[in-house]
C-alpha cells in the first residue's frame, strides 16, 4: 500500500515540498532580482550566476525534475546508512543549475544521458519524513 | 625565465633540501614524529642548521590548530615565524607558494615549507555552509570523479582498461619509491579485479588515505654562496600559479578548465612549453584524472591522454614521466604533505638522485595539485644553480 505522503515532512525542507498530486516534488529556487536566473537552493546567500544578494522574497517553486547528464552505481556506502548498490547522477534541474541526486531505478540499464527525470517523494524508514528520488519522467523502471 | 617574473626577486628561489617521512596507513605515530623526521631530513640534505631557518609554512588539514609551533619547538625555540596553511589536498602546495613569496620578496633568505598530516575525520567546510543538498554524497570526491570517469569513457570509448593502466603505471613507480605507501606492482588484471568503489573505478584506481610528512627548504639566490650550498643540488623554482574554479561552460569541464588555466599560467611564467616538461606530478587521486589532466596541462593533445599512456610516453624514460613518485594512487595522499612530496620528487629527479626510478636527463618539472576540485596550483621547477 502506498503511504499517504501528505502526513510526512520533507527531509530537506529548504529544497523541496510535496506537489499538488501528492507524489511529485516541487523544488524551491530563488529567482535573482538582478539577472532573473534561478539559484538552488533558495536560501543560498548569493545568486549563483551573478553574485547578487538574494533573500526569502525571491523564492519560487518549480516542478522538480530535469535532464540526466551522467550517472554511476555506488558500490560502497560512502556515507553512513547509504544503501548499496545505489545510483547517483548529475541532473540539470534548471538552466545552468546542476545538482547531484539519487536516481530511483533498479539498475543503470534503464538510464541514458539526456533522459528527462522527475523528482518524487519517497517515504523514509523513520516514518516521519520523505526524501527525494529522481525517476524517469515516463516512470518505467522506477523502484520508488 | 620570462622577464618580470616575481620569482626572480632576491636572486631567485631555490629548493636546497628535501626530506620525507614515508607515507603510511593510519597509525599511533604522533604527527610530531612524522613532521620532525621530514624536517630533520631536509636540514641534513641541505647541510643547514635549524637556527638558520627564518620562517616556516606548515600545510596540514586534519591535525588541528597551531600544529607547526607545537611540533617545531622540539627543534629549538628560535623565534622564527610559523604559519599554518590549509587548502584541502593542495595544503602543502600552498604552503610552498607562501614560502616562495617570502623568499622572492626578500622577507627571508631561508624558509621551510612542509606538510604533515594524520588521517582525519574528513570534515569539510562544504558540509557546514548551512545549505541542504539533494544527495548525501554530493560533496564526496569519489562520486564526482566516478561521474567524470564515466563521461570520459563515454566520450573517448577507451574502455575501463585505459583508466586502469594509469594505476598499473603508478603502482609500478611507487614500488620503486622508498617513501611510498604502496610498494607492490599491480597488474592490469589485479587493478580491474579489485573491488568496485563507484562507477567504473575500482579500489586500486583510488588513492589511499593515510599519514606522513614532507619538507623542503627554500633559499634565495642571494644567499646560496654565503651559506656554502652546493649549486648542483639547488633546484630553481621558475613559476607559481594559483586559481579557483569558474562557472563551467559545458557539463564536466569545470575541473579540466581549472587545471588547464593554472598550468598555462605557470608555463607562461616559466617561459616554457608544456612539451618541454620532463616530469609532471599531478593529482591522480582517481585514475581518470591523470588522463584528463595530462591533456589539460598540454603534455599531450586533447583526447590523447590514453594513447599517450599506452605508447609509454608517460612512463619513466618516456617523453614526460608522469607521477614518477607513484602519484597519489601509489605513493599516497596524506593531504598536507602531498604537494610538498611532489616538489621533493621533482627536485630529486632534477638532481639525478632518484635511484631506481631516475628519469633520464630530467631538467623541467611541474608539480600540479587541486584541492577538493575547486582550487588549483602549479609550480614549475627547472635546472640548478650551477646552470
Amino acid at each position: 500500500m502506498t503511504p499517504d505522503l501528505t502526513t510526512l515532512q520533507p527531509l530537506r525542507p529548504t529544497l523541496y515540498r510535496l506537489a499538488a498530486d501528492g507524489r511529485s516534488l516541487d523544488f524551491l529556487f530563488a529567482q535573482c532580482p538582478q539577472c532573473r536566473q534561478l539559484s538552488f537552493p533558495a536560501n543560498a546567500p548569493g545568486c549563483m550566476h551573478c553574485g547578487h544578494a538574494i533573500d526569502a522574497s525571491a523564492q519560487v517553486a518549480r516542478p522538480g525534475g530535469g535532464t540526466l547528464l551522467e550517472y554511476v552505481t555506488l558500490h560502497v556506502a560512502m556515507v553512513p546508512g547509504l544503501p548499496t548498490p545505489s545510483i547517483a547522477g548529475d541532473i540539470r534541474i534548471a538552466e545552468q543549475v546542476v545538482e547531484e541526486g539519487v536516481i530511483g531505478v533498479a539498475d543503470e540499464s534503464l538510464l541514458a544521458p539526456g533522459m528527462a527525470l522527475r523528482a518524487v517523494a519517497v517515504p523514509l524508514p523513520s516514518g516521519e519524513h520523505y526524501g527525494c528520488h529522481f525517476v524517469p519522467a515516463d516512470a518505467r523502471g522506477a523502484t520508488t | 625565465m620570462s622577464s618580470g617574473n616575481w620569482l626572480a626577486g632576491n636572486g631567485g628561489v631555490y629548493v636546497v633540501g628535501i626530506g620525507l617521512h614515508p607515507y603510511q596507513f593510519p597509525s599511533d605515530t604522533p604527527y610530531t614524529h612524522l613532521g620532525l623526521t621530514a624536517v630533520r631530513g631536509a636540514l641534513a640534505d641541505a647541510g643547514l642548521a635549524w637556527q638558520q631557518v627564518q620562517a616556516a609554512y606548515v600545510g596540514t588539514t586534519s591535525i588541528g590548530m597551531a600544529a607547526g609551533r607545537v611540533m617545531l619547538r622540539h627543534l629549538g625555540s628560535t623565534g622564527l615565524a610559523v604559519t599554518q596553511v590549509e587548502n584541502a589536498s593542495a595544503s602543502g602546495s600552498f604552503a610552498f607558494r607562501q614560502a616562495c613569496m617570502e623568499v622572492a620578496h626578500g622577507i627571508s633568505d631561508v624558509v621551510l615549507a612542509m606538510g604533515v598530516d594524520k588521517h582525519g575525520d574528513g570534515r569539510r567546510a562544504a558540509n557546514k555552509d548551512g545549505l541542504e543538498r539533494l544527495s548525501d554524497t554530493a560533496t564526496i570526491p569519489a562520486v564526482k570523479f566516478a561521474l567524470m570517469a564515466r563521461s570520459y569513457l563515454r566520450e573517448h570509448g577507451g574502455g575501463m582498461e585505459s583508466m586502469a593502466k594509469v594505476a598499473v603505471k603508478n603502482h609500478g613507480n611507487a614500488a620503486l619509491n622508498p617513501y611510498a605507501q604502496f610498494r607492490k606492482p599491480r597488474t592490469l588484471e589485479q587493478v580491474l579485479a579489485s573491488p568496485k568503489v563507484a562507477g567504473d573505478l575500482t579500489v586500486q584506481q583510488c588513492c589511499p588515505r593515510g599519514e606522513g610528512a614532507a619538507a623542503v627548504l627554500l633559499v634565495s639566490g642571494q644567499a646560496l654562496a654565503r651559506l656554502g650550498l652546493d649549486p648542483a643540488r639547488c633546484v630553481r623554482v621558475h613559476a607559481s600559479a594559483a586559481s579557483s574554479e569558474r562557472d563551467e561552460t559545458r557539463y564536466g569541464d569545470g575541473p579540466i578548465d581549472l587545471v588547464r588555466d593554472s598550468a598555462r599560467a605557470a608555463l607562461e611564467q616559466a617561459g616554457i612549453g608544456a612539451t618541454e616538461l620532463d616530469l609532471l606530478e599531478l593529482h591522480d587521486a582517481f585514475s581518470v584524472e591523470e588522463l584528463l589532466y595530462s591533456e589539460a596541462v598540454g603534455v599531450c593533445q586533447p583526447g590523447e591522454g590514453a594513447a599517450y599512456l599506452e605508447r609509454g610516453d608517460s612512463r619513466i624514460g618516456g617523453r614526460c614521466a608522469i607521477n614518477a613518485s607513484g602519484g597519489l594512487i601509489g605513493m599516497g595522499h596524506p593531504l598536507g604533505p602531498t604537494g610538498i612530496g611532489q616538489v621533493a620528487e621533482i627536485v630529486r629527479q632534477i638532481r639525478g638522485e632518484a635511484e631506481g626510478r631516475q628519469h633520464p636527463a630530467a631538467r623541467w618539472g611541474m608539480a600540479h595539485m587541486i584541492g577538493l576540485g575547486s582550487v588549483a596550483i602549479a609550480h614549475v621547477l627547472g635546472g640548478t644553480a650551477r646552470g
